[in-house]
């Protein structure tokens, strides 16, 4: 593509964007419509009371689901743009809306919280490893990061609250300034350790790596060459040049780990049974309410989506010669 | 003495891109500590899943022990019994089955649906390539896990499901890098000679283009498998994978979370088998690369 300014390319990507949500919007309500289970019984409750033909026939009617599949997908989309979710199918009455809005604060915080942490350990250990190569430094780091990244989320949340939540506190008593940590739950601001440590970890394995590789690609450069001859120290040369030119693709994996972190969310909130996003989800799935399910594809779809965009513009914003690409 | 007159009729072979000489590669790989360590215990893996009825020491789901509910590891049951008296070695063995089932069968129909789908792509470009990289990258940004779960509750969970769903989700990554190695490979000489004398588009992909880009779809899938067998104890863990009650690492997972504050043994020991079998799967993947791509063309798993 050769756009020759910023705008057309702007212009652009935020029309594809706009396209890719469409798609998933659609590609959802079809496959929605495929889920087993009549909504009407759902509703009702299956086999709980004799109801008539003309009784589902008027519940048809009310929800709009006699009309042709286009047409529901159309007042669905305009209504998903008017912020109208519709109503949850299994809690009668609830805005969609509300539920969505009130699991979003626990996964954006939860997320934030862990990717913060996950930036903190991993970048400097990261640089400390390629700087350092082959030393114990190096080793662990390495090790730490094909760890973290075979361990499945779920299971080391388990051993976590095996841990934490019964061998500690059988062993130690209660811990000095943290206390009791829960093992489910975020009844206590404690309720947040073990997730976000989970999420945190498997981060941390793939931005150490990253940060690793990106390093030791700077270090035989010409300007870092430059920079030592001239005289700098050697500190100055990490700081200022081989740091800020590692940030780069840091910031690119990180927009691109949005996905993912979504991913962790979901299975990470589940075993905690965190109000969230994740754990909404799947719960929604398993009892069938798809008017949620499909309302919270569409969020993740957006949110992606926002996301990767973000990440594109940082990105140019950062780097001036991949302005236009 | 003469050499012989060049015979007229010889035409030099179609310069493929050269595989870096196999020895050399063979050499490289087997001087990873590492690569070779897990070469060994993917082996013993499949051994143990092939004969898991064979070295299991009970039946995994009819072998109950009156009054052992939620026992912990002695040494008749070195890894005790789970909620309902079942001896978990027995169960986790057989797990084993499910995982590299799952983990294999996946593997081949992502890899079929990413060749062809990179291919197209990246031979034909213009529009073809527009929409299949529009498909990719959608495919790539969206969270997994949501697709899978999504689609194996429309489906039904089972162990066909689990095998389809996965195999038809996780393909975007080959795609896009059959895609960037064929375009690169659409402008050389052997597949401009080929087209020069005639051949089609299909013979030419199948037998110039695709053969060349086989050795970075061996190292991906060597990463991926691991992913994959992620994903199904994932999806097994939230009950929308392989059905109970068929032994799974997932599947055992799950019990472990019911009882975990009464029963902890239970969860420990199929988390310790799917980490040291991705482990495994991943350093062969690093070994592969190392050995048949010492530029690192091809990205990390994940």
């Amino acid at each position: 593509m050769r756009s020759p300014d910023v705008s057309t390319y702007l212009t652009f990507r935020i029309l594809k964007g706009l396209f890719v949500v469409v798609l998933i919007s659609v590609l959802t309500f079809i496959v929605m419509r495929m889920m087993p289970g009549d909504p009407v019984y759902l509703l009702l409750g299956e086999g709980q009371i004799p109801i008539t033909d003309a009784q589902i026939q008027s519940i048809r009617e009310k929800w709009g689901l006699d009309r042709p599949l286009p047409e529901q997908y159309f007042v669905w989309a305009l209504n998903l743009l008017r912020g109208d979710f519709g109503e949850s199918l299994i809690r009668a009455g609830v805005p969609v809306r509300d539920m969505i809005f009130e699991a979003i604060p626990v996964t954006a915080l939860l997320n934030a919280y862990a990717l913060g942490l996950a930036i903190v350990i991993a970048i400097p250990f990261g640089i400390a490893a390629a700087v350092r190569r082959n030393s114990w430094v190096d080793y662990s780091s390495n090790a730490i990061s094909a760890l973290g990244i075979a361990t499945p989320n779920f299971w080391l949340a388990l051993m976590l609250i095996v841990l934490f939540a019964l061998y500690v506190p059988r062993w130690f008593g209660e811990l000095p300034l943290i206390g009791r940590i829960p093992p489910f739950g975020l009844r206590s601001w404690q309720g947040w350790i073990l997730p976000v440590i989970v999420i945190a970890t498997e981060e941390m394995a793939v931005l150490m790596r990253i940060t690793r590789g990106a390093v030791l690609e700077l270090l035989p450069q010409d300007f870092v060459r430059t920079a030592r001859s001239k005289g700098l120290a050697e500190r100055a040369v990490l700081y200022r040049h081989i740091v800020a030119n590692t940030m780069l693709p840091v910031i690119t994996v990180i927009g691109f780990r949005i996905a993912f972190l979504l991913s962790g969310t979901i299975i990470v909130e589940t075993v905690f049974a965190l109000p969230g996003i994740g754990r909404l989800f799947v719960d929604s799935v398993l009892r069938l309410d798809y008017q949620v399910v499909q309302s919270l594809v569409v969020v993740f779809a957006v949110l992606v989506v926002v996301v990767n965009l973000l990440t594109d513009f940082l990105y140019a914003l950062v780097d001036p010669r991949i302005r236009i690409s | 003495m003469t050499t012989a007159p060049p015979d007229p009729t010889f035409v030099p072979a179609p310069q493929e891109a050269a595989p870096p000489s196999r020895n050399k590669a063979v050499r490289r790989f087997l001087g990873n500590r590492m690569a070779v360590l897990s070469t060994v215990a993917v082996a013993l893996l499949c051994l143990l899943a092939i004969f898991a009825p064979q070295i299991a020491p009970y039946h995994p789901n009819d072998d109950l022990f009156l009054g052992q509910r939620g026992v912990g590891p002695s040494w008749e049951h070195p890894m005790g019994h789970d909620h309902v008296s079942r001896d978990l070695l027995s169960r986790v063995i057989h797990g084993t089955r499910v995982a590299l089932t799952v983990g294999i069968l996946s593997s081949l129909i992502s890899i079929v649906i990413g060749v062809i789908v990179g291919a197209l792509a990246g031979y034909f470009g213009g529009w073809v390539d527009e929409v299949l990289s529009l498909l990719i990258d959608a495919l790539m940004a969206f969270p997994l896990i949501a697709l899978l779960i999504v689609l194996a509750a429309v489906l039904g969970p089972s162990l066909t499901t689990t095998i389809l769903v996965i195999g038809g989700t996780v393909w975007a990554r080959y795609a896009r890098v059959v895609r960037a190695e064929v375009m690169s490979l659409r402008e050389r000489d052997f597949v401009t000679a080929a087209r020069a004398l005639g051949a089609l588009d299909r013979r030419i992909i199948w037998k110039h283009v695709v053969p060349n880009v086989l050795t970075s779809v061996i190292v991906l899938a060597s990463l991926q498998v691991g992913s994959i067998i992620i994903l199904e104890s994932a999806l097994s863990f939230l009950g929308l994978g392989v059905r109970p009650p068929t032994a799974t690492w997932g599947g055992i997972l799950s019990d472990g979370r019911a009882f975990i504050l009464r029963y902890p043994h239970i969860a420990i020991f199929p988390g310790v088998m799917i980490v040291i079998t991705v482990l495994a799967f991943n350093f062969i993947g690093d070994g592969l690369r190392d050995a048949l791509d010492p530029h690192q063309k091809i990205g990390r798993s994940k």
